[in-house]
C-alpha cells in the first residue's frame, strides 16, 4: 500500500490531496487540506505552504508526511495578473473651497448666502450686510443663541456653521430661524470676510441650489465662465443634506485636464482604441485584433501610465525587464473612481468615470522543478512534477458527479479565469483570461471608496444585513432572522456582513442596497464577461452551442452568487453548468490535486 | 392615562441637574421628545426598566445621584443597554444622544 500527495500551488492558496493505493492498483481518496499559498506563486518560497499542507492532510488520517512515497506537484500556467485602475475621464480640478457633508442632524430649512463672519468678531459687523456666522466648540449651545438672538436686531445673520453637533439645540433656542450645518471639523480653515453659500435640505429631501451649477451661480453670482468651473463642487453634493460653498478669487481656480489616452494593441494586427470610447468598445476592439503579442497605452496620458506600471510591477516580481513584460490580454471594466476635489474642506470626494483594469502577463516558465528539488531534500520524499493545471484541473473536475465527456471547465480563480475542454479522446483546450477575483474586489472598493481592500474583500465573499433591533436583523434578501438573545448593542442599526463565525459591522455608511447592487453589478461584469470570452474561445467552432456542460472550479467558484449568474447566463445556451463538487465531497476546490494523484496512478496501468 | 404622548421617559432620583440636563440636550438634538419625573425608587435597574415600560417608544433612562441606565423594551430587567457612573458632561450628551438613536433605529455613538 501507497501514500501518495497531489499539491497545487495557486495564486492564493495551495491545495493537497492523499490518496492510498493498494497492490492492486486501486485508489481510494483519503484527505485533503487547503492552505495561503507561502510567498509568490511559483518560487520556493512556496514550499512552507506545501509542507504545511501536508501536515495537516497526514494529520488529519492519523499519519505522518514521512510515510508518504511520493508527491506529485502541477506544472503551473506561467501567466499572473495584476489590477490598476484608472480615472479616464478629462479631470477638471478647481481650487475652490466647499463643505458638502451628511450630518445626521442639521436645523433649519432653506438656502442663504453672506459673507463669513467668526463668532468671537460679532460685534465688528456691520448694518446692512448678510452674514454667515461660524462658531466652534468651544462656545455652548446656550451661548451661541444667546448671542446670536441679541445681534439679531443689529445685524442681519442668515446662516450658521457649527463645529459641535449642536443645530438643532441652537435652532430651539433661535428667535428667527435660519438654515444651520453643524458637525463641520474643520471650522477654522474657513476663510472669514468672503462670500459664501449655505444650504440645509427639507426633511426628506437633498440639497438643490448647491448641488446644480446654476444653483451656485445664482446664490454667488458667478458669471458663465466661473460656473462652469464650480460643476465638479455641484457634481460632489449631488445626494446630501447640507452644503457649503465659499467663493474664492476667480485667479485662484486652478484648472488641470488629464487626457484619457489611447490603448495599444499588438498582435495579428495592430490596432488602438481610445479609452473615452468605453469598456465595451475596448474589449471588441481587443477581440477583433486576434491573437495578442503586447498590450500599451499612449505615453503621457492615465491609460498609458497605468499599463506601464503594471508592466514595471509585473518586471519587479518576475526579476525581469519592464521591457521584455508583454501583456497578453486585458479586461476592461466600465466603472466609477472617487477623485479627491482640491479645497474641500472635509475631504469631499466627486465620483469620476474611470476603467479598471486587469491585465496577464506571460512570464517564463515557473521553475516547479526548484520547488520539488527543495522539498525532496526536506523531506526526502520522491516529488515528481506532471501535469499542464489545465487538464489536470479537467482531470479533477470529472470527479463531480453527474458530468461526462466532453467537459469544459472554467476555473474562477484570483488573478485569472480559466477555460479547458477535454474531449473523448482526452484532447484538452486550454485558455487564460485577465481577470477574476482581485479585479472585484478593488472594483468594490472603488466603487464604494472604501478605505482598505480587506473589508471590499469582507464584502466580496459574504451577505449583508441590516440590524433593525436588538432581537432581529433584516436579511439582503428581505428576510428577518431572529436573535434568541439581544444582540449587543454595537451592532443596533448597523449594516453587518454575515461571517460564519461572527457579524462585521461595516463603518463605512453606506445603505445596504447600494452595496447589494454593487456588488452584483461588479460580479457580472467580471465573471460573466471573462466566461463567455475564455469559453468562446475554447468552445469547438468558437461556438458556446457546441458545449454540453460546464463545472465551475476554482477559489472565486465557492461564492455563494456568481456561479448562479453563470448558471442563468449560460441556461440561455442550453448549457448545464453548475459548481463542481470534486470527489463528490469538496466542492469546487482542489480539482488540480486530484486530477495530479488521479493522473499519476492512471499512467501505471495504461 | 395621563402619559400616551410619545416620548422617552427619564425617571430620576436624586438625579444631578447639570448631568439630567446634558442627557436631555443629546435627545433634542436628535429631534425626540423626552419626558421627566423623579420617582424614590433607588435601584437603577428598575427604575430604567419602568421608565421603558411606560414609555410609548420603549426607551426609557434612569438616574439616581450620578448613575445613568438606559433601558429599551423588550431587554429584561437587569440588562442595560448602557450604565455609565459619573459620566462626563460629553458622556452624558452622548447617553442622551444613544437613547434618541434607540428610538431612530440608528447606530449608537460610542461612549
Amino acid at each position: 500500500m501507497k501514500l501518495i500527495a497531489g499539491v497545487d500551488i495557486g495564486n492564493s492558496t495551495t491545495e493537497v490531496c492523499i490518496a492510498q493505493m493498494d497492490s492492486e492498483g486501486r485508489m481510494r481518496f483519503l484527505s485533503s487540506s487547503s492552505r495561503a499559498t507561502t510567498g509568490t506563486k511559483g518560487t520556493i518560497a512556496n514550499t512552507a505552504g506545501i509542507i504545511n499542507g501536508l501536515e495537516v492532510a497526514m494529520e488529519r488520517i492519523g499519519k505522518n508526511v514521512k510515510e508518504l512515497s511520493l508527491i506529485c506537484i502541477n506544472e503551473a500556467a506561467p501567466v499572473i495578473g495584476d489590477t490598476a485602475m484608472e480615472t479616464i475621464t478629462e479631470t477638471i480640478i478647481t481650487e475652490s473651497s466647499m463643505i458638502g457633508h451628511n450630518p445626521s442632524t442639521p436645523a433649519g430649512a432653506g438656502q442663504a448666502t453672506g459673507t463669513i463672519l467668526y463668532m468671537q468678531h460679532l460685534e465688528d459687523g456691520k448694518t446692512g450686510i448678510p452674514y454667515i456666522v461660524v462658531a466652534s466648540s468651544k462656545y455652548s449651545y446656550e451661548s451661541i443663541a444667546e448671542t446670536i438672538n441679541s445681534y439679531a436686531k443689529k445685524l442681519s445673520i442668515v446662516g450658521m456653521i457649527l463645529q459641535a453637533d449642536e443645530a438643532v439645540l441652537v435652532e430651539n433656542r433661535l428667535e428667527q430661524k435660519i438654515p444651520i450645518v453643524d458637525e463641520v471639523k474643520y471650522v477654522e480653515k474657513i476663510p472669514e470676510g468672503i462670500q459664501a453659500a449655505i444650504e440645509v435640505a427639507l426633511v426628506g429631501q437633498s440639497i438643490r441650489m448647491l448641488s446644480n451649477p446654476y444653483g451656485i451661480a445664482t446664490l454667488l453670482k458667478l458669471d458663465a465662465n466661473e460656473t462652469k468651473k464650480v460643476t465638479p463642487i455641484a457634481k460632489s453634493l449631488i445626494g446630501k443634506q447640507s452644503a457649503v460653498v465659499i467663493k474664492t478669487p476667480f485667479e485662484h481656480v486652478k484648472e488641470n485636464k488629464l487626457p484619457a489616452g489611447e490603448i495599444y494593441f499588438l498582435g495579428d494586427s495592430k490596432t488602438s482604441v481610445n479609452v473615452d470610447a468605453g469598456a465595451d468598445k475596448i474589449m471588441e476592439v481587443l477581440s477583433q485584433t486576434g491573437k495578442i503579442n503586447d498590450i500599451s497605452g499612449q505615453s503621457g496620458t492615465n491609460v498609458g501610465n497605468m499599463l506601464r506600471n503594471i508592466k514595471k510591477g509585473m518586471g519587479e516580481l518576475t526579476k525581469e525587464e519592464a521591457s521584455e513584460i508583454k501583456i497578453t490580454d486585458i479586461l476592461a471594466v466600465d466603472t466609477l473612481a472617487p477623485v479627491q476635489i482640491f479645497g474641500a474642506l472635509a475631504g469631499e470626494t466627486c465620483m469620476e468615470k474611470a476603467v479598471g483594469v486587469a491585465a496577464m502577463v506571460k512570464t517564463k516558465q515557473l521553475p516547479m522543478e526548484k520547488i520539488a528539488e527543495e522539498l525532496k531534500k526536506r523531506l526526502h520524499i520522491y516529488v515528481k512534477v506532471a501535469g499542464v493545471e489545465a487538464v489536470m484541473a479537467s482531470l479533477g473536475a470529472l470527479t463531480t458527479p453527474g458530468t461526462k465527456l466532453p467537459l469544459a471547465i472554467l476555473d474562477l480563480g484570483g488573478g485569472s479565469t480559466d477555460a479547458a475542454i477535454i474531449n473523448e479522446n482526452g484532447s484538452v483546450v486550454t485558455t487564460h483570461k485577465a481577470g477574476a477575483g482581485e479585479l472585484v474586489s478593488m472594483l468594490i472598493q472603488t466603487e464604494l471608496s472604501l478605505s482598505t481592500r480587506h473589508i471590499a474583500e469582507e464584502i466580496k465573499k459574504y451577505p449583508l444585513a441590516k440590524v433593525e433591533s436588538l432581537y432581529h436583523m433584516r436579511l439582503e434578501n428581505g428576510a428577518i432572522h431572529f436573535f434568541e438573545e439581544p444582540i449587543e448593542p454595537k451592532y443596533f442599526g448597523n449594516v453587518v456582513l454575515l461571517h460564519p463565525d461572527k457579524m462585521i459591522i461595516l463603518e463605512d455608511d453606506i445603505p445596504m442596497e447600494k452595496i447589494v447592487a454593487v456588488r452584483r453589478e461588479v460580479k457580472k461584469k467580471v465573471f460573466v464577461r471573462n466566461a463567455m470570452r475564455a469559453l468562446i474561445e475554447v468552445a469547438p467552432e468558437h461556438n458556446l452551442r457546441n458545449i454540453e456542460n460546464v463545472v465551475l472550479v476554482g477559489g472565486s467558484a465557492q461564492d455563494f452568487e456568481v456561479p448562479e449568474m453563470l448558471m442563468e447566463e449560460f441556461a440561455n445556451y442550453k448549457i448545464v453548468c453548475g459548481r463542481g463538487n470534486i470527489r463528490a465531497i469538496e466542492g469546487p476546490r482542489n480539482a488540480v490535486a486530484t486530477g495530479l494523484v488521479m493522473s499519476y496512478i492512471g499512467e501505471r496501468h495504461d | 392615562m395621563i402619559r400616551n404622548k410619545p416620548s422617552i421617559h427619564l425617571y430620576h432620583n436624586a438625579g444631578d441637574d447639570k448631568l439630567i440636563k446634558e442627557i436631555c440636550a443629546g435627545m433634542e438634538e436628535e429631534g425626540v421628545p423626552f419626558e421627566i419625573s423623579a420617582y424614590t425608587d433607588s435601584n437603577v435597574d428598575s427604575l430604567c426598566y419602568e421608565a421603558s415600560k411606560t414609555s410609548v417608544l420603549g426607551v426609557g433612562i434612569g438616574i439616581i445621584d450620578y448613575l445613568v441606565a438606559i433601558q429599551m423594551s423588550p431587554l429584561p430587567k437587569g440588562k442595560n443597554l448602557f450604565q455609565v457612573n459619573h459620566p462626563t458632561s460629553i458622556q452624558a450628551r452622548l447617553l442622551g444622544m444613544n437613547a434618541a438613536r434607540a428610538v431612530k433605529r440608528m447606530p449608537f455613538k460610542p461612549i
